[in-house]
């Protein structure tokens, strides 16, 4: 009973995570604004239904696949949010390490003092 | 909610973020579907993970591992070919 309790508590509060994430992303005006509510999508809410999985199941075949397939995301996830910021950079400006002269190392900025 | 029908449950509550992925990739940018894109991937796989569990059918967790390994995949190339060529 206190079982179940704690892994609905930890689904709700996973579909909580979820549902705001998506409701962010919904929300927000540009990609660079959108893309940080992926993360909590992507690597939060995943262990907390890993968590429920392992309440739920203990230790099993269950909760050891459900293991892996959170670990392949957590993996997955900072790889692909770096890919997504470095193609909107290269459409936006032509580089994704910004204004540069070409083969040319970055001009210091100017002391305004 | 006790038990399995809670996993259950909170499949289909989860499902609902598909809704505004949904209206973000088809009124957004190229790069803002591709982030929605991302988004409801990971919602896929927790939604099988869930599924699975609620349904008591360990076989089925193997398609959120082989949807969890393809998302790394799937995300680099839709990203590298919006980089520069579509």
């Amino acid at each position: 009973m206190i079982r179940d309790i704690a892994a609905d508590v930890f689904l709700a509060l996973a579909v909580l995570v979820v549902l705001a994430s998506a409701a962010g992303l919904l929300v927000m005006r540009d990609v660079y604004q959108k893309l940080h509510f992926v993360t909590p999508a992507a690597l939060v809410a995943p262990l907390l239904v890993g968590v429920a999985v392992l309440i739920e199941s203990g230790y099993s075949v269950n909760s050891s696949l459900t293991w892996l397939a959170v670990l392949f995301m957590l993996i997955s996830a900072p790889y692909l949010s770096h890919a997504t910021i470095r193609a909107a950079r290269i459409r936006d400006e032509g580089d994704w390490r910004g204004s540069r002269p070409p083969g040319g190392r970055p001009v210091p900025e100017k002391d305004s003092r | 909610m006790i038990g399995a029908e809670g996993f259950v449950v909170a499949a289909i509550v989860m499902l609902a973020a598909a809704v505004p992925c949904g209206i973000v990739i088809c009124r957004g940018s190229v790069l803002a579907a591709l982030v929605a894109y991302e988004l409801l991937s990971s919602v896929a796989v927790m939604v099988l993970i869930l599924l699975a569990e609620g349904f008591r059918r360990p076989g089925e967790f193997e398609l959120a591992v082989l949807l969890a390994v393809l998302l790394l995949g799937s995300g680099l190339v839709f990203a590298r070919f919006l980089e520069r060529w579509l």
